[in-house]
């Protein structure tokens, strides 16, 4: 047996093999022991240094591989900087306090329905527990009109029982699920067109109350919010790509031309430099397509 | 000789395509619950999950860009998950420039997570990876949630 102060190289006196003794311990290491484990860190080092992602990329090699279906931010992404950035004044932002009759037009009532749901994340901001209520039912109502009252019934009641016990991140995810199980309900129903059309109510709800705070009080930060070309260019495309007898419906054919104002409007700029009068001319835009939305509806 | 043959070849092959698509759909959703289940302890610390998602199936070695609109003044993560046991997956996040943008990243086998902290709002991608799996194709998912604090 050795015995040292130094780590030393010695032979083991029960089995013979080469091994490894640690300073003042009696405990002999193999050393095949060793040298695996030394083995197994310089692997693992290069792999980690390896698998460090690469500082750019040429996103120009993806556009074959880019996955197709986009995420559409729900309001409450873009409410919580405005919260950050101000005391915005949510419950000036509410939209009117009204039951929406069923309509037979089924592409305005999806439009209609993705403005409600935007309408309860302003609501949620507000924490408004009865508004958020009621549009919780709004939601059902109008759901059944387009045959997918079945996947938002349960939403629609923890919609309610959460904004009771005012939990108001618990009725965020709600809305957010409401308006993914209108979606899936609508494409298992082949009617992914309209389900586009909820989300353009929504986003279009969620672009009238973002311009309409900006614009109260303007500052580059609150700005640049509104700086998504990715978004105004998915929904022209969607647009362009309806069925002709939805595109020759009038709300549509109104809807797709200012969009189409929107997009130049967004895009003209830097993130940091839309200024106050773009502000202005995209919350008249956003403006004009809700009331044309809500009016058709009434 | 072939007619009868060349009656059952079409219903054969939609019956083949039927049951392609409801496979690849399932090894998506699986992958979601994955994913879902990954980001759940965030949700616990205040993070609010999305309930939409991307998905698909990818080759080993193959790369997908996800695009995604991020606001400056949010915090974001992204988890990647599948339900292939052994397969290892990688996501990174880049602006629109192709510049590495993201805080923070990691690779755990079927997990991965990237975080955020957006320099200016904008479109950013997502880069998937599958780095290495036993199957020849591997059902992935992307979830994502923000931060309001």
């Amino acid at each position: 047996m050795i015995s040292c102060t130094r780590a030393a190289l010695g032979t083991c006196s029960t089995t013979g093999f080469l091994c490894f003794i640690l300073p003042g311990s009696q405990v002999k290491f193999p050393a095949t022991v060793i040298l695996s484990l030394l083995f197994v860190l310089l692997l693992c080092l290069s792999t980690a240094l390896g698998e460090k992602p690469d500082q750019t990329i040429d996103l120009g090699q993806f556009p074959a591989e880019t996955v197709d279906s986009v995420v559409i931010p729900v309001p409450s992404e873009i409410f919580t900087v405005l919260d950050k950035l101000g005391n915005p004044n949510w419950r000036g932002e509410l939209g009117p306090e009204e039951n929406y009759p069923a309509s037979p037009n089924r592409a305005q009532v999806a439009l209609l329905l993705g403005t409600v749901i935007a309408d309860g994340f302003v609501a949620v901001e507000a924490e408004d527990s009865e508004r958020v209520k009621k549009i919780g039912r709004n939601v059902l109502t109008l759901a059944e009109a387009i045959n997918v009252r079945k996947s938002v019934v349960a939403r629609s009641n923890s919609i309610i029982e959460k904004a009771d016990a005012r939990e108001w991140n618990a009725v965020r995810r709600e809305f957010d699920g409401a308006l993914q199980d209108v979606n899936q309900a609508m494409l298992e129903l082949n009617d992914a067109q309209l389900a586009q059309l909820v989300s353009l109510g929504g986003w279009l709800r969620g672009t009238e109350v973002l311009t309409s705070i900006v614009k109260d009080k303007y500052s580059r930060d609150r700005a640049e919010l509104l700086y998504q070309p990715m978004l105004v260019d998915y929904f022209n495309r969607q647009l362009d790509q309806m069925t002709p007898r939805l595109r020759r419906q009038q709300l549509v054919g109104e809807i797709r031309k200012s969009l189409g104002r929107i997009g130049p409007l967004i895009k003209k700029s830097q993130p940091s430099e839309i200024s106050e009068e773009t502000v202005t001319e995209i919350n008249a835009l956003a403006t004009q397509m809700v009331e044309l939305i809500r009016a058709k509806a009434g | 000789m072939n007619r009868p043959a060349s009656r059952f070849r079409w219903p054969a092959a939609l019956l083949v395509l039927v049951l392609a698509a409801t496979s690849a759909r399932a090894f998506v959703d699986d992958a979601l619950s994955f994913a879902y289940e990954a980001a759940n302890p965030y949700a616990e610390r205040g993070w609010i999950i999305r309930e939409d998602a991307w998905g698909g199936d990818l080759g080993q070695g193959d790369k997908k860009a996800v695009t995604a609109q991020l606001f400056r003044g949010n915090s974001y993560m992204f988890f990647l998950a599948t339900d292939i046991n052994g397969a290892a997956l990688r996501v990174n996040i880049y602006d629109a420039e192709g510049n590495l943008a993201e805080s923070k990243s990691w690779q755990r086998g079927r997990f991965a997570y990237a975080e955020i902290k957006p320099r200016s709002t904008g479109t950013y991608y997502a880069i998937v990876e599958i780095i290495s799996s036993p199957e020849e194709r591997t059902g992935w998912a992307l979830v994502y949630g923000f931060q309001r604090k």
